[in-house]
């Protein structure tokens, strides 16, 4: 049987129903917000982890020029090599996915499907393995061919052969990243119909595992250029060799980063609504002072009172938790499930992890009872004789401090104010402790939100910076090379034309002081007074028409080689030959790789590709009320483009729009964006409820006022005005704050995004958007949060209220 | 146990009675231990001052009172005489400016807060004009309330005497109630039996009757009076003059100094017609 004591706390607790609630969803939003995250980033790990490791992924994984079984059973016989398998990467077709509409198609080629040891591919309906003349979809890239399975696809190989292949099922692969990512379709077909479209059975790459120390990376790395020496040795150039991070899924590097920015979040909506329950629970002890007294009265020491008080925290705290850990729990798998959809992996199945329930239960009983001991304490330790003689009216005293002076002066100063008007900005200052934690949960709200969506607009400028430095519309791709002057001649004939630029490239990779290589750059030869290209120079120059050996570099490639400087000579291997470069300058890198820029006609006599290329950027001239960026009328040139090279038999392999490519960057940024919305939507929620809990409190608290003014005349209109406009002024006071302090914020966590997601940081834009968008949230919330207790108040009678305790 | 605990050196009350430059000389018939009984409660010197806006305020300056067991002294005086504050120094709800309070051997003045709460709990039961039960507990668990906080009785006797207590003050039906479901005196009944659940040896009242219809305080004052026949010690702070005369000693006050005491022999007076009841002072 419960003793008195404790059937008051739980009857107390019952009694104020509205309280009790604000106060267990304050709580439960933080532990909601830490539980979602928490077990999503478990979730996510272990399912991600587990799904990979069932495909056995390679730990290396190397491109050299063509190579057929006997280079793989040479290479599987090696030392340290455990397992070795090749593959056909590099084969990309065009697909037809409507009238006159293609989309590129990469295609993998396997060996043997019943014999995968390598980064195995799961069948999930259909044939298996893909007959002759058929291919196999990748489960994420079917809505992306516009077809189903069963049905014959159109492709155009970069012959310009035209094929058809019928989708005989469906895979799931891991390797290759998910179709909405890369922006096309993934398909598998056996070498059988890589012969019938015209290719030799050669692979292009070789993957390896191996036989020991298989997560040390520099183990990995030693095997790999062993394997590598070997390939060479047999008169082959490798190309590149990629040593990804070894057993882990090649999303979890975008993932944790996200979690941990989400986790932050959590962590702050943690810390705003442990403020809420310091506010709460302090107007509680206000309440309960008098019941303090009486207690005190009867017998009840300090310890015994706090005993009573912190009891019903607990019970808050139990209350949240039977909220927050099966809606955490449910959000999270929601979550987990969306991004296992996006990266294209299966969970193994609803579950809380105990881990995030030991955190949630910990967060859930602990931050309230620390957060509401120094109210309770204050209250608790309040002598009888000040709890018996403490009141109704004029709760919060005003008129002493020099905040309360300005206050009236201005108040007083400005004569179209009303009596009411007045009163409710008099009125916020009263209890300047209870204002001074709402405002700051409201400002601290407030501008996290508005930095989130500053992140939002941050990366859209990111984006548009991005493509102000492709200043061109479309980019083609040959099947072969060709003579630059034709094909620019050729380019410039075609209506809607405005300038063609032929670029070249290759990849290289830089031969480190230390001995070591260095990972892929793309050296990219434009002519040095191109404007197609407009890259930020941060150090040193730009590329001058009588350059040789001078290159410019991007901050990524410095990302990776932190030790080059302005001035530097370094040494790139391309093709299997040694070049030194002298770097002259260095560009910001967005989004593009790394990169280094050289001059056309030196970078074409150095890769022995002179005056040829097998590309050609393309600026658009459109009609004047259309737009170069529009995504339709790029398209349609696009389309005209390759109609234009075909007939003059310049086979197009591919091209692409600019549109396409702000098309799938968005695509990418939407993820960030919605995780970003999600957790601005639980921060605004924060602290509507912080503004709704002194609001409450603050009617609850001034009821007998509300008699006395009723008593001398006023409406019940009147009395409702008095509070929303005591809620809103509070409200558009943290706005203000908010807005400002959002500026800081809103820098620190578009780095924190940029250094994420695009390894560096996003080109900061303050979001006025957001800012209009939280006033009108917070004015909304003000309004809704007052005018509910101030009318429930003013329906009291005056005797009713008058009589109050 | 309650011989022990009221113990003390009735000597030192005796020496200590008259002392000091607030003194006053006091009627013939209220000195302590006039009738042989032992001095209960002892008031020296009591000074009580209060900070307010307007300047220093003093609601008791240098009284001295001696109450001994079984008596039942009324305090009287006017609004702001300091009848509350004398109340408060002797339940240890207020502490003196300067001066000592001793009940029983316990010098109250020197307790902390803490301390004083847990002997008030054992030792004082309080009324209040408003009756202050706790409104989230029915009648039955405010009076459980003390005996709960200062473990007196086990759980299993608790609600026992709770109801012992409730039948004694006449509202057993009403325990389960919540104290808005019962009259403004039966609410105060329960607070008599809450003031009781420790079986404390003093009762301290503060206007008691002040918010009941007159029938209502007769009623409660009768009861008050058994519990004077049972042996214990009660004040109460009153303004009817009525009830007054129902008392063993009446104490008043005016401007923080005690005017005037008078004791005299307790009868019971037979109920007046309620118009002509409730006088104040």
């Amino acid at each position: 049987m419960l003793s008195p004591r404790w059937r008051k706390v739980v009857r107390d607790l019952w009694h104020n129903k509205a309280r009790t609630m604000i106060v267990v969803l304050s709580i439960a939003v933080g532990v909601f917000a830490v539980g979602m995250i928490v077990s999503t980033q478990i979730v996510l790990s272990e399912d991600m982890a587990l799904a990979y490791s069932t495909t056995n992924p390679a730990s290396a994984y190397l491109y050299p020029d063509d190579f057929d079984d006997e280079l793989v059973e040479t290479v599987r016989h090696m030392d340290g090599v455990r397992e070795a398998e090749g593959r056909v990467d590099w084969l990309t077709v065009r697909l037809k996915v409507g009238p006159d509409e293609w989309r590129d198609l990469a295609i993998d080629v396997i060996g043997d499907y019943d014999d995968m040891r390598l980064n195995s591919i799961a069948p999930v309906s259909g044939a298996w393995p893909p007959p002759k003349k058929g291919i196999l979809i990748e489960r994420q890239s079917l809505p992306l061919t516009n077809a189903n399975v069963g049905d014959l696809i159109e492709i155009e190989t970069s012959e310009g052969k035209i094929r058809q292949l019928r989708i005989a099922g469906l895979v799931h692969d891991m390797d290759n990243p998910p179709a909405p990512f890369v922006g096309h379709p993934f398909g598998y077909i056996t070498f059988d119909t890589l012969e019938w479209l015209g290719y030799p059975r050669l692979y292009d790459e070789l993957h390896i595992l191996v036989s020991e120390n298989e997560t040390d990376q520099e183990h990995i790395r030693a095997i790999a250029d062993q394997v590598e020496q070997k390939i060479k040795k047999s008169g082959r150039t490798v190309y590149w060799t990629w040593i990804p991070e070894p057993g882990e899924h090649p999303a979890n590097e975008a993932v944790q980063p996200l979690l941990i920015i989400l986790g932050v979040l959590g962590a702050l909506s943690l810390l705003l609504s442990s403020f809420l329950v310091i506010n709460t629970i302090a107007a509680l002890m206000t309440q309960q002072i008098r019941q303090i007294g009486i207690m005190k009265t009867v017998g009840a020491c300090t310890s015994q009172v706090m005993g009573i008080y912190l009891g019903a925290v607990l019970i808050f705290g139990l209350l949240s938790l039977v909220v927050a850990v099966p809606l955490g729990a449910l959000a999270a798998y929601a979550m987990s499930g969306y991004l296992a959809d996006l990266i294209n992996f299966d969970l193994t199945g609803f579950r809380i992890p105990p881990q995030a329930i030991a955190l949630e239960v910990a967060v859930g009983l602990i931050v309230p009872l620390l957060a509401a001991l120094y109210p309770i304490l204050a209250g608790a330790r309040i002598t009888v004789h000040e709890a018996l003689n403490s009141y109704g009216l004029g709760k919060g005293l005003f008129g002493r401090s020099l905040i309360d002076r300005l206050v009236e002066e201005v108040t007083t100063a400005v004569r179209t104010l009303s009596r009411p008007m007045r009163i409710s900005l008099r009125n916020t200052f009263r209890r300047k402790g209870r204002l001074t934690l709402t405002l700051f949960t409201l400002t601290l709200g407030g501008a996290i939100f508005i930095a989130i969506l500053s992140v939002h607009a941050s990366l859209l400028t990111t984006l548009d910076d991005a493509l102000t430095y492709w200043n061109y519309e479309v980019e083609v791709n040959f099947s072969h090379s060709h003579r630059i002057a034709q094909i620019e001649r050729e380019a410039m004939r075609i209506p809607g034309v405005a300038e063609a630029e032929s670029w070249i490239g290759n990849t290289g990779r830089r031969h480190r002081p230390d001995g070591y290589e260095g990972p892929n750059i793309y050296i990219l030869g434009a002519p040095a007074d191109t404007n197609l290209i407009q890259p930020t120079l941060l150090e040193g120059r730009w590329l001058l028409p009588d350059d040789e050996n001078a290159i410019v570099v991007n901050t990524e490639v410095i990302k990776e080689e932190s030790d080059i400087e302005v001035g530097d000579d370094i040494v790139l291997e391309v093709e299997g030959r040694e070049h030194t470069w002298r770097v002259v300058g260095i560009v910001q890198g967005i989004m593009t790789g790394r990169i280094a820029y050289a001059n056309q006609p030196y970078l074409a006599r150095v890769i022995r590709y002179v005056g040829r290329s097998s590309g050609v950027q393309i600026i658009a001239a459109p009609p004047e009320d259309v737009s170069r960026h529009d995504p339709t009328y790029q398209s349609e040139l696009a389309k005209t483009i390759k109609a234009h090279f075909d007939s003059r038999g310049l086979q197009v392999r591919r091209t692409e729009t600019t549109a396409s490519i702000r098309e799938t960057i968005e695509y990418q940024f939407g993820i960030i964006v919605i995780f970003l919305a999600i957790m601005a939507i639980l921060i605004a929620l924060v602290g509507g409820l912080g503004l709704m809990g002194t609001m409450s409190i603050n009617v609850i608290e001034r009821t007998r006022e509300i008699g006395v003014m009723r008593a001398v005349g006023a409406s019940d209109g009147s009395v409702v005005k008095v509070f929303i406009v005591e809620g809103i002024f509070i409200g558009v006071l943290s706005w203000l704050a908010g807005a400002v302090l959002a500026l800081p914020i809103g820098k620190l966590l578009s780095d924190a995004v940029g250094a994420a997601f695009l390894e560096e940081p996003l080109n900061y834009t303050f979001s006025t958007k957001g800012t209009v968008l939280w006033l009108v949230i917070v004015v909304v919330l003000a309004a809704l949060a007052s005018i509910l207790p101030a009318w429930n108040a003013s329906r009291l009678s005056v005797r009713e209220v008058l009589a109050y305790e | 146990m309650l011989v022990r605990w009221l113990g003390r050196d009735r000597a030192a009350t005796a020496a200590a009675n008259g002392r000091g430059p607030g003194s006053r000389e006091r009627t013939p018939l209220g000195g302590p231990g006039a009738e042989g009984l032992p001095c209960l409660i002892d008031i020296r010197q009591v000074v009580k001052a209060y900070e307010t806006a307007a300047g220093p305020f003093l609601a008791l300056s240098g009284v001295d009172l001696q109450v001994n067991t079984g008596e039942f002294i009324a305090v009287v005086g006017k609004s702001g005489s300091g009848k509350s504050t004398l109340i408060n120094m002797i339940t240890g709800i207020d502490k003196p400016t300067s001066g000592e309070v001793l009940v029983g051997d316990t010098p109250v003045h020197t307790l902390s807060e803490g301390r004083t709460a847990v002997w008030r709990g054992r030792h004082i039961g309080v009324v209040f004009q408003f009756f202050q039960l706790l409104p989230t507990l029915t009648v039955i668990e405010n009076v459980m309330l003390p005996m709960d906080f200062c473990n007196v009785h086990t759980m299993r006797e608790r609600p026992e005497r709770a109801m012992d207590l409730l039948d004694q003050v006449g509202i057993a039906d009403h325990a389960h109630k919540l104290p808005s479901a019962v009259s403004g005196g039966e609410q105060q009944r329960a607070a008599i039996a809450r003031a009781l659940a420790n079986d404390p040896p003093i009762i301290a009242a503060d206007e008691p009757t002040g918010n009941l219809d007159s029938k209502t305080a007769e009623s409660v004052f009768q009861l008050f009076e058994k519990l004077v026949d049972e042996g214990k010690t009660i004040l109460i702070v009153t303004h009817d003059r009525d009830l007054v005369r129902r008392v063993t000693r009446t104490v008043t006050l005016a401007d923080g100094e005690i005017v005037d005491e008078m004791v005299r022999e307790r009868s019971k007076v037979p109920s007046l017609p309620a118009s002509q009841e409730n006088r104040h002072a």
